[in-house]
């Protein structure tokens, strides 16, 4: 599916970052949340993982418990890897962008 | 530490949409970062530091998550524009929610714009709530919940006390048993029991059981079921009977796999072959706290043997049903009296009792229960009269704001309904707080609790649906307390007359009264907790003094048992001990070594009747009991017992030689009254025994206990393979501890070492409930020091805005500062005075529920009353010196030209 250039990308900056990292590969939510962190945008943990809960539910992720011991302890991680729908969302997204940056890099060209 | 398990329950304080999508994996990425931490952590202090952060993390995570369920609903729902005009119309359901909404969010918007109220507010319920849901945890799981039994609640324990001493016991004599199974009509079912450990000498590696002797009838009692093989039937308690037992079900899975074949096998327990014949099913334990990895039947006579005198077994009954524990009490008391007219010599004065089975399981720790949950719940009442204050105070500020709301056609009903949803959402905040902190208050009240085996739930005190449904109690409560207060402010709400007064921020003089009402009552409240804290400080300080007879400083002890297979015969034994005893004083430091059957200062009340064989007992009469103990020399030199004349046990005491005893000095004084006892011959049985000594009295039970009179039977000649042993060193006895078992051990390898621990440990365990009641009532008592003094001062410096034109007048008018300092601090002793004497009053009146708790002290103690006052009044009168300094300084030239 193509994206008009007239038409707004499906993804809001967060979530094109969050599914961004998981390009790479399934990735736990703490470090996600890191990599957004380091982009300057600080979220609660409990909001983060509403947001990731909310990709979920659209298909772009999916999310799955996996236990790891830390010290004599198990811990429950939370990890998250990208679906196809959430690949061609980001695609689409970045194709937005890509197209509105052309377009202005045009507009600049033919004015100046 | 943030678990999984607080976790869970912090997760069901969530809506469950927003727990399963953030809560859950926040809280477990809140856990791994804590975890890793504090496996980094190097110090103790630093875990402690750490421990505390992230508790904080955790509330402020809920807090979010309920922020976040805020939004989610606020998105979904905007209040309709016509609620903030008054409604001339009944709203429709889906409005008075949309309604409500609102509210809530107003309140919580409220609650941030005042940061200084909000804090203070919610710390100090948060205090009273923390403090009431810990100790209600401990109380659910030690007091309320149920055993696990069916019908628990017919269970009962018999007791006897001797009703000429008032020493009560639990072992019942054989023949009194025989009689009292057969002649009862109270019990469904009555049935003996006992407790004790054997050796299963089967495979390479010997291992221990804890085993439960059940008479004919008690697992019928208990109602169990088993999940292989049979029960335990009255034709294998006969004499004669082949041996048989059942295992426990833990036993059972793990020493055997489960093996269903297992029944119809033969286990050599020590020297006896026994039959499994069935299993237990899976959890059952008796008592509920004990382990019971098999279970044996008691041998039971079919007809009454003719000891009535020492004690046999212990034993459980089943009420029937529609009687109570008064039924089975009178019952009993006539059994009692009619076998005291059968056997006087061995009944006298003798009476049985029930207890039911959780009290007589809670001891001394449910009257110490009960008593700090009604302190924690004084505390809550002074945390609520403060919080009134301070809305109070607030509302002043807000008073032009609801005013206007009047005035623009707020109902008063409106008005009162905004301020019950801002005291619902500072309730509920606090208790969620409160939840927190009671989480790790409760598991250190358990901590401090003496952590006697038998007290049921105290392993088990965990925050669960009844502890929340409590809390959600006392979040009504306090809705309702505070939902008072913000009527009262509404009513006194006169529109016109504050929009038109300039400074309309004066109390009326309703809401005046309600404060000075308020702080009273705090006065009272804490006077009340004072005066109980007195008492039992004074308690225990007399405790300290008390002189139990003996010396526990130095003194190592600890239980020894030896293999029944292996010292089956007394020579076997003797020799044990001989070897043993040599090779434990050869352990650098060590003293002294004794050995005893009873361990002093553990509640053990065995008695022996006394009689002298020139002064028989006259038929139809019971000879006094005296305590019973039997102790080697070296006992009495570990413990540092004096020996006042004659001599102590030697090489001279031996089985082949005539019989003899050691008595306490009170025996001399009460029996021997004018003469010397040694020399002296007591009746034993059928024979009599010489007494060749005589030594100072101890408090054998307990410090409370008074000094007994004592007889003294010789260990040299009666060596039980289960003794307490008794060392004392010349340094810190913990130094020799390994030393004297690795000393045992080398002599016999099979020998089990128990409970080590210093005598001074065992002293101190004694009294420990008290020393936890007077730790806890302590800071209660504080608190509520501390929040009546912030009471006051807050009703002062109220007060002495309110008169600073006139105290400035007065000042012009020539009033020195001492009269204005005076004219405060009088207004201040007011309230002190009238708040003394309520809780006075109330204050002796609640002293009798610490009746079980004191030693030493009246209940009417003048000196703690009088120490109770001067605390409480010094402190209320400092609390007002702020304000009335504040008042004294006010500038007259400043205050006139004001006005």
């Amino acid at each position: 599916m193509s994206i008009s250039p007239r038409q707004l990308p499906p993804l809001s900056h967060l979530q094109f970052l969050a599914l961004g990292v998981l390009l790479t590969g399934d990735e736990p939510g703490r470090v996600i949340r890191d990599v957004v962190a380091s982009y300057g945008v600080r979220r609660t943990g409990a909001a983060f993982y509403q947001l990731m809960a909310r990709l979920e539910r659209d298909g772009l992720i999916e999310g799955w418990y996996e236990p790891i011991v830390v010290g004599d302890q198990a811990v429950r991680e939370r990890r998250y890897r990208i679906t196809a729908a959430g690949s061609r969302a980001w695609r689409q997204t970045r194709s937005f962008y890509e197209t509105v940056a052309a377009a202005a890099a045009e507009r600049r060209l033919s004015n100046a | 530490m943030p678990d999984r398990r607080l976790g869970r329950l912090l997760g069901a304080l969530v809506p469950s949409h927003i727990a399963a999508d953030a809560f859950e994996p926040a809280w477990e990425d809140l856990r791994f970062a804590y975890l890793t931490r504090r496996a980094a952590a190097s110090s103790g202090l630093e875990r402690v530091g750490l421990l505390a952060g992230y508790t904080v993390f955790a509330l402020l995570l809920l807090l979010d998550c309920w922020r976040l369920a805020m939004g989610d609903l606020f998105r979904r729902r905007e209040p309709r524009p016509a609620l903030a005009h008054p409604l001339t119309t009944e709203p429709k359901q889906t409005e008075r929610f949309a309604m409500f909404l609102y509210l809530v969010r107003h309140a919580f918007r409220q609650l941030v714009r005042e940061p200084a109220f909000t804090v203070a507010a919610l710390l100090t319920l948060a205090l009273g709530v923390g403090a009431n849901v810990a100790v209600f945890a401990v109380v659910e799981a030690v007091l309320l919940r149920p055993l696990p039994y069916a019908n628990a609640e017919d269970l009962v324990i018999l007791n006897h006390r001797d009703q000429r001493t008032g020493i009560t016991k639990e072992y019942i004599a054989i023949g009194d048993y025989v009689d009292l199974v057969a002649q009862q009509t109270a019990f469904e079912g009555l049935a003996g029991y006992g407790r004790g450990q054997t050796t299963v000498a089967e495979g390479d590696e010997p291992y221990r059981l804890n085993i439960l002797g059940a008479a004919p009838g008690l697992l019928d009692i208990l109602r169990v079921r088993p999940v292989a093989g049979r029960l335990l039937q009255p034709e294998d308690s006969r004499e004669g009977a082949s041996p048989v037992m059942m295992l426990g079900y833990k036993t059972w899975q793990e020493r055997f796999g489960g093996d269903p074949s297992v029944v119809g096998r033969t286990i050599r327990l020590e020297q006896s072959e026994r039959q499994v014949v069935g299993v237990a099913p899976p959890g059952f334990t008796f008592p509920p706290n004990a382990t019971t990895d098999a279970v044996i039947p008691l041998t039971y006579p079919t007809v009454a043997p003719p000891n009535r005198r020492a004690g046999w077994s212990l034993a459980l009954g089943r009420l029937k049903p529609g009687r109570t524990l008064e039924d089975a009490a009178r019952n009993l008391t006539m059994l009692s009296r009619q076998m005291e007219k059968d056997f006087p010599q061995s009944n006298l004065a003798s009476e049985y009792y029930p207890l039911d089975l959780r009290t007589a399981l809670a001891g001394n720790t449910k009257p110490a229960l009960m008593l700090l949950f009604a302190a924690v719940g004084v505390v809550l009442l002074i945390a609520c009269a403060n919080v009134a204050n301070l809305l109070l105070a607030r509302s002043l500020g807000r008073r032009r704001e609801m005013s206007v709301r009047l005035a623009l056609g707020a109902g008063g009903a409106r008005l009162a309904a905004q301020l019950l949803t801002e005291s619902l959402v500072l309730a509920l905040v606090a208790s969620v707080a409160g939840v927190l902190m009671a989480y790790w208050g409760a598991q250190a009240l358990v901590a401090l609790l003496p952590q006697s085996g038998n007290v049921p739930g105290l392993d088990a005190v965990r925050i669960n649906g009844n502890v929340l449904g409590f809390t959600l109690g006392i979040v009504v409560l306090t809705t309702l307390v505070f939902g008072l207060v913000a009527a009262l402010t509404v009513r006194s709400q006169k529109a016109v007359a504050v929009l038109n007064t300039a400074r309309g921020s004066s109390m009326s003089a309703r809401a005046r009264r309600a404060t000075s009402m308020l702080v009273v009552a705090e006065v009272a409240l804490a006077i009340v907790l004072l005066v109980g804290a007195g008492l039992i400080l004074r308690s225990f300080a007399s405790l300290l003094a008390v002189d139990p007879g003996f010396r526990t400083a130095n003194v190592l002890t600890m239980n020894l048992r030896l293999p029944g297979n292996r010292y089956a015969d007394r020579a076997a034994r003797d020799g044990f001990y001989q070897r043993a005893f040599a090779e434990i004083r050869a352990v650098p430091g060590v003293r002294e070594v004794g050995a005893a059957v009873v361990t002093p200062l553990t509640g053990n009340n065995w008695t022996s009747a006394f009689e002298r064989p020139e002064h028989p007992v006259p038929p139809g009469e019971r000879p006094p009991e005296v305590g019973w103990q039997v102790a080697s020399n070296g006992y009495f030199k570990a413990l540092q017992i004096p020996l006042v004349s004659g001599r102590l046990f030697d090489e001279r005491d031996t089985p082949q030689a005539p019989p003899v005893v050691i008595i306490s000095e009170a025996i001399q004084q009460q029996y021997f009254p004018n003469e010397s006892a040694v020399g002296k011959r007591v009746r034993q049985g059928n024979q009599t025994a010489e007494i060749v000594g005589v030594v100072g009295n101890i408090r054998r039970a307990g410090l409370r206990d008074v000094p007994r009179a004592d007889m003294y039977f010789p260990f040299e000649t009666n060596q039980p393979g289960q003794i307490s042993l008794f060392v004392r060193t010349s340094s810190e006895p913990e130094r020799s501890l390994q030393a004297v078992q690795a000393a045992i051990k080398r002599v016999e390898q099979y020998a089990t070492v128990e409970d080590a621990q210093t005598l001074a440990h065992v002293a101190s365990e004694s009294e420990r409930v008290t020393r936890v009641v007077l730790w806890l009532l302590g800071v209660f008592a504080l608190t509520s020091l501390a929040l009546a003094a912030v009471g006051i001062y807050g009703v002062m410096s109220y007060a002495v805005r309110q008169r600073t034109r006139e105290i400035g007048t007065r000042i012009a008018l020539g009033a020195t500062r001492r009269n204005i300092l005076w004219l405060v601090l009088q207004q201040g002793a007011t309230i002190a005075a009238v708040g003394t004497v309520v809780g006075l009053a109330t204050g002796l009146g609640a002293t009798r529920f610490l009746s079980s708790i004191l030693f030493g002290v009246s209940k009417t103690d003048p000196l703690t009353l009088g120490g109770a006052v001067v605390v409480l009044v010094v402190t209320i009168m400092l609390a007002c010196y702020v304000p009335a300094r504040r008042a004294a300084s006010v500038d007259p030239a400043k205050t006139l030209a004001d006005q």
